[in-house]
């Protein structure tokens, strides 16, 4: 899928006017086919660390070869995770700058680390902490739809963890993920039980499911083996009726924020399906509004859907009849719960509200095997949107490396990874998914 | 160069193709396609939505069809083609491919945000082809996208040097699907007419036999958005994703077509149920 | 086969909201109706990609090109292809006549599960030529030459370009529905009061039942309805007394639009299926069919109200199994008119009546107002003919189930429905 300002920019009228305002000419993005090869063409894997020969298997389990004289490559690991002082660092600008420049289309540069927060002396801490720069960095250098993304390893040795997030971002998966990291605990994640189908067998709850990132979500659940359980408001089942029915799941009517909403979704899984495994906190309002106009209605409305309602889910999903070992919660956070948004002051709020929750709930849900996230899709431009004129709102689109807006099928993606089984080692994070949108960032 | 006009409402079709009209005449093969975006803001009429959906064969509810945006966005194709600047005739342009990517589903309660822009000219076996782009937002997400690639005919420019390395906006089509019809559809005379009340493209060519003859054509054709529409609709590919069409020989009404679908559902054709070599129409569709 | 016949669970059921005519559905065909209300079934009880033993349903106003009408919205949802699709045809008993027919095969073990459902539009009526000109196509169809086909064209009157639109009338007395339930109205001395009281508490009990949610999980919206059009919350007493009567003579006329039930779009269906099936689907029967019976009356010849045929399937199902009307916790009458409901309950209250007109040895006995309808029903609502069966026997089975797990017990439920042509369907569902 190609948005209007890709096709408009590679055009001769769009090409000229993008040069005489500065644009760069964003290129459409790779994206996750069933079947579908991991990467464009050969990968590198550079550095001695400790997981080299892990991430070679798995490229070679994927049939991608691994020799450094190739003409173009896919991508690019860097294993820097044995890095302790900053001299080490060096080590990528010599034996990577080359094939960096050498990367196509859609490339993919992954860099294991390892966590900083589990080193004690300074120049190991500095050394570890140099590398998120690093990357942020060179993500912003990249160009066709390349991105660079960070992995950071735990000191103990967790091989399955490194592989699954390794996999994730070399993957058309990880399309709109630029310039992120994502940490791994020391925990022995689960196994995906088919490459194909890495969620066959789950159950997984959607709410706010009728529409938008909601159906996505659904639709990508669904696509990697999951029964979806699609909820929404009564008066959206006709739109979620064919979201689920595409799907093959079951649709349940209620509002999250009903007081016995838990319980029914509870029920609902425990009747229908033997339990539930995956729940994805994706009911969100916006009700905007400059702060010093805000109606007390607006105000209550979206703390009610967008945050009250988690809490109190996550009271019984995590309670003793909800989830079970490798149980996996998802909320979605958003960009202005980082970087903020005129006229959200209540839904920036709620959202920056979810990267606090998820990072405690964590900890509660941490000895029972239960993984707690947040996924934030970029920034959507709001109060002059439709007013804005074409260029000025495409200038601001612009405004991220990948040089294009996400498509809501990248976040459902990011989702579907940490859903997975064996991303059991990633919890108490938000993960960003917003091609380096750079406000914020 | 990239000057916006943004208008409050649709244009009226009418009015707008009255304009274009003036532009018979036109052969700008060498002149250049006006960077002018036009953007108007409108919702969706339910009336006309649900006889679009039953014309075409969609489910009649409140997802719009893939296809359905395109009509909203016609009039400002017009608009733009009857433009003083625009260099080619409106009249007689052939609709020769479309693509189409619907990011989330549409609904009836939408306001939509759409813009439409020309491309540059490519040179064409017979002329010289033009895209038209049109994208819908709606609060902000860009929601659905479409190219619409319309064909002037004349004499090629001769000049063989490439204005611009544009790659092709699409792809070549794939093969068409071997084996028997999956449907033999019975087109009545008046479709044109009926699609033309819904989409209000009164193209002549679709309107009447007499009409039809007077552009060149034996009989009137059917409309390239309905043949497209209603194959989608025929593959149940009404939901997110991208579909692409190529346009080949005008289907004549009334008149008959057999339906062609690869095996994978990803893959249609429309031909002559006589002569399997007539094709009319190549689409693909790629969901999720 | 063993253990026959087996009990049919009635596991949940989904419709449309209604809509008046001309209204939310003018551009809305039975077929769009119908898988409406299908698609929103399967995405309720998980049923994409299933193969049911039949989906049973009908239409009363239907056009011939919809002769396959059920079998063609089977074909536009996610149910597996290979589902039969059944029409059937009983007026305003189809829905209920549906429930049975798919019941009954359950019950026989001919089929595990399946769907009855109903569908019903008067603003996309079919509209047939009239009988002159038809004739005249008739022969221009038949005609083998030139001169024939001038024969047959010359047939042709300006009249006949007036279209023959559909009507609710009796093909054999040609009184409307109205018309008759008036006569029977009269001869039971139903009030004016008494029939406006009847409205005005439907209206007052479906607004409350929405109000509680009740119909979150029976109903999927439709083309931007989220529930019945037609419903007036403060619909009262006062404010029905003011409407003038239409039906009957103007001296003693006692019904008003208030009091009957208006043209109205929709359609319900119901999933039936064997107790094993629902196990296997992880589905909990909301309640079971126990039984059904069909009656006819002799409107034509006889004295006999058109509407009162269920006053005979009633007290010939009780006898079956042995009850009494006593026995039910809730009694479903519906609502044609609200003059229906008032004769039906005085007919069965009539010593002469049940004595005379059913044979029974005295009144059949009365009912606990508190038990009828206790949701509202077609005044309220509106009445799709075809679609009233699948949303009374769908909303009983959610109500029995409450009333069970609120007080336990097995609790019991009675529904009437009358038709035209003088016919009625009763059935009795437990929980």
């Amino acid at each position: 899928m190609t948005d209007t300002y890709t096709q408009f920019v590679n055009s001769g009228f769009g090409r000229s006017l993008a040069k005489q305002l500065g644009l760069p000419a964003p290129v459409p993005l790779r994206r996750h086919t069933k079947g579908g090869p991991l990467c464009d063409g050969p990968v590198a894997v550079i550095g001695e660390g400790e997981h080299v020969s892990d991430i070679v298997q798995l490229l070679l389990d994927h049939g991608i070869d691994t020799s450094t004289d190739a003409e173009t490559y896919g991508g690019v690991v860097f294993d820097m995770s044995d890095a302790r002082s900053p001299r080490d660092l060096a080590h990528m600008r010599e034996n990577g700058a080359d094939i960096v420049k050498r990367l196509g289309r859609n490339a993919r540069i992954v860099v294991v680390g390892t966590d900083p927060d589990l080193l004690d002396a300074p120049a190991e801490v500095a050394t570890q902490r140099a590398l998120d720069g690093f990357v942020r960095s060179l993500a912003k250098e990249l160009r066709s739809g390349a991105t660079a993304n960070l992995v950071y390893a735990p000191v103990e040795h967790n091989r399955p963890a490194v592989r699954s997030a390794v996999e994730f971002f070399l993957s058309g998966r990880s399309a709109f993920v630029d310039g992120q990291h994502v940490r791994l605990d020391e925990n022995t994640p689960g196994v995906n039980l088919s490459a194909d189908e890495p969620l066959a067998g789950k159950v997984a709850v959607v709410t706010g499911a009728a529409r938008g990132i909601g159906a996505a979500i659904v639709e990508v659940l669904a696509r990697d083996g999951a029964t979806v359980v699609g909820v929404d408001v009564p008066a959206a089942q006709d739109a979620l009726a064919k979201v689920v029915n595409r799907a093959r799941g079951t649709s349940l009517a209620l509002d999250v924020t009903a007081p016995d909403a838990g319980e029914r979704i509870l029920q609902h899984c425990h009747k229908r399906h033997g339990g539930f495994d995956i729940v994805v906190h994706n009911a969100g309002i916006t009700r905007d509004k400059l702060f010093v106009n805000m109606s007390a209605e607006k105000w209550d409305q979206v703390m009610a859907v967008n945050l009250e309602s988690i809490l109190q889910l996550n009271e019984v999903f995590l309670g003793d009849e909800g989830l079970g070992t490798d149980g996996r919660v998802i909320c979605l956070s958003s960009q202005s719960g980082f970087a903020g948004n005129r006229g959200q002051t209540n839904y920036s709020a709620t959202k920056a509200g979810v990267i606090g929750l998820v990072d405690t709930t964590a900890d509660i849900a941490a000895d029972r095997g239960i993984t707690v996230n947040a996924v934030a899709p970029g920034l959507i431009e709001t109060e002059m949107t439709g007013r804005m004129p074409f260029a000025t709102r495409e200038v601001a689109r612009r405004l991220s490396s990948l040089q294009q807006g996400g498509d809501p099928v990248d976040v459902a993606e990011a989702i579907a990874w940490l859903a997975q089984p064996a991303s059991g080692a990633i919890t108490g994070q938000t993960l960003r998914v917003c091609g380096q949108n750079f406000i914020g960032a | 160069m990239g000057d916006l006009t943004v208008l409050p409402e649709p244009p009226s079709l009418p009015r707008e193709f009255a304009r274009a009209l003036l532009t018979f005449g036109r052969d700008g093969v060498d002149g250049e396609i006006p960077g002018t975006l036009v953007q108007t803001t409108t919702t969706v009429d339910r009336d006309r939505l649900m006889d679009h959906q039953r014309l075409c064969g969609f489910k009649v509810n409140d997802t719009l069809p893939p296809t359905y945006p395109h009509l909203l966005g016609f009039p400002l194709q017009v608009h733009l083609m009857g433009s003083a600047d625009f260099p080619l005739p409106m009249l007689g342009m052939v609709h020769v491919s479309n693509e189409i990517t619907v990011h989330r589903e549409l609904h009836v309660d939408d306001e939509l945000t759409l813009q439409v822009g020309a491309e540059a000219m490519r040179p064409h076996a017979k002329g010289v082809t033009v895209d038209l782009v049109a994208a819908v937002t709606v609060a902000g997400e860009l929601a659905w996208e479409s190219r619409s690639t319309y064909l002037h005919r004349c004499t090629p420019p001769s000049d063989a040097e490439d204005p611009d390395p544009v790659e092709a906006a699409m792809p070549e089509p794939p093969a068409v699907p071997a084996g028997p019809a999956a449907a033999v559809w019975k087109l009545p005379a008046d479709l044109g007419r009926r699609y033309a009340g819904v989409a209000g493209d009164i193209n002549p060519i679709h309107l009447h036999p007499w009409t039809a003859k007077a552009m060149g054509f034996p009989r009137a054709i059917a409309h390239g958005m309905w043949t497209y529409s209603r194959t989608l609709a025929a593959l149940g590919a009404d939901g997110i994703g991208t579909s692409r069409v190529w346009f080949r020989k005008p289907v004549l009404l009334p008149g008959r077509v057999a339906l062609h679908v690869a095996e994978d559902h990803r893959t249609a054709a429309l031909a002559s149920p006589k002569d399997p070599d007539r094709i009319h129409l190549v689409l693909t569709h790629q969901a999720l | 086969m063993t253990n026959m016949p087996r009990k049919v669970a009635i596991v949940g059921g989904n419709r449309t909201p209604f809509a008046r005519s001309n209204t939310a559905y003018r551009r809305a065909s039975n077929q769009d109706l119908l898988t409406a209300a299908l698609d929103g079934l399967i995405a309720r009880f998980g049923l994409a990609g299933k193969r049911l033993g039949q989906v049973t349903a009908g239409a009363v106003m239907k056009h011939s090109r919809d002769f396959n009408l059920t079998r063609e919205s089977v074909l536009a949802t996610a149910l597996d292809p290979a589902t039969p699709g059944i029409d059937i045809q009983m007026a305003c008993g189809t829905g209920l006549e549906a429930a049975t027919t798919v019941a009954n095969k359950i019950a026989l073990g001919q089929i595990d599960a399946g769907v009855a459902g109903g569908s019903d539009t008067t603003s996309d009526a079919p509209i047939a030529v009239n009988e002159g000109l038809r004739r005249v196509l008739l022969d221009l169809g038949a005609a083998k030459t030139a001169a024939q086909r001038a024969k047959a064209l010359a047939g042709l009157r300006p009249g006949h370009i007036s279209p023959v639109l559909p009507a609710t009338d009796e093909p054999r007395t040609g009184l409307s529905m109205g018309e008759h339930m008036a006569r029977t109205a009269l001869a039971f001395d139903v009030t004016r009061a008494e029939q406006d009281a009847i409205a005005a508490a439907s209206h007052q009990k479906l607004a409350a039942a929405y109000e509680r949610g009740f119909f979150d999980d029976l109903i999927t919206p439709y083309l931007g309805l989220t529930q019945d059009n037609n419903l007036r919350p403060d619909s009262n007493a006062e404010k029905l007394a003011g409407l003038r009567t239409v039906f009957g003579d103007p001296e003693t006329a006692t019904m008003t639009a208030g009091n009957s039930t208006p043209l109205t779009d929709g359609a319900s269906t119901v999933l039936l299926a064997s107790t094993e099936w629902a196990e296997e689907h992880n589905l909990d029967p909301l309640a079971w069919f126990v039984d059904a019976e069909t009656a006819a009356v002799d409107f034509v010849h006889g004295d006999e109200g058109l509407l009162m045929a269920p006053t005979h399937a009633v007290p010939r199902l009780l006898a079956r199994h042995d009850l009494g009307l006593d026995d039910f916790d809730r009694v479903e009458i519906h609502e044609a008119f609200a003059a229906t409901v008032a004769c039906t309950l005085k007919a069965w209250e009539s010593d002469t009546y049940c004595r005379d007109t059913l044979g029974l040895d005295g009144a059949l006995g009365s009912i606990d107002p508190e038990k009828i309808n206790v949701n509202g029903s077609s005044l309220a609502a509106g009445h799709p003919f075809a679609a009233t069966g699948g949303r009374i026997l769908a909303a009983t089975a959610k109500e029995l189930n409450e009333l069970k797990q609120r007080e336990g017990g097995t609790r019991r439920a009675l529904i009437s429905i009358c038709a035209a042509g003088g016919q009625g369907v009763a059935a009795i569902v437990e929980a």
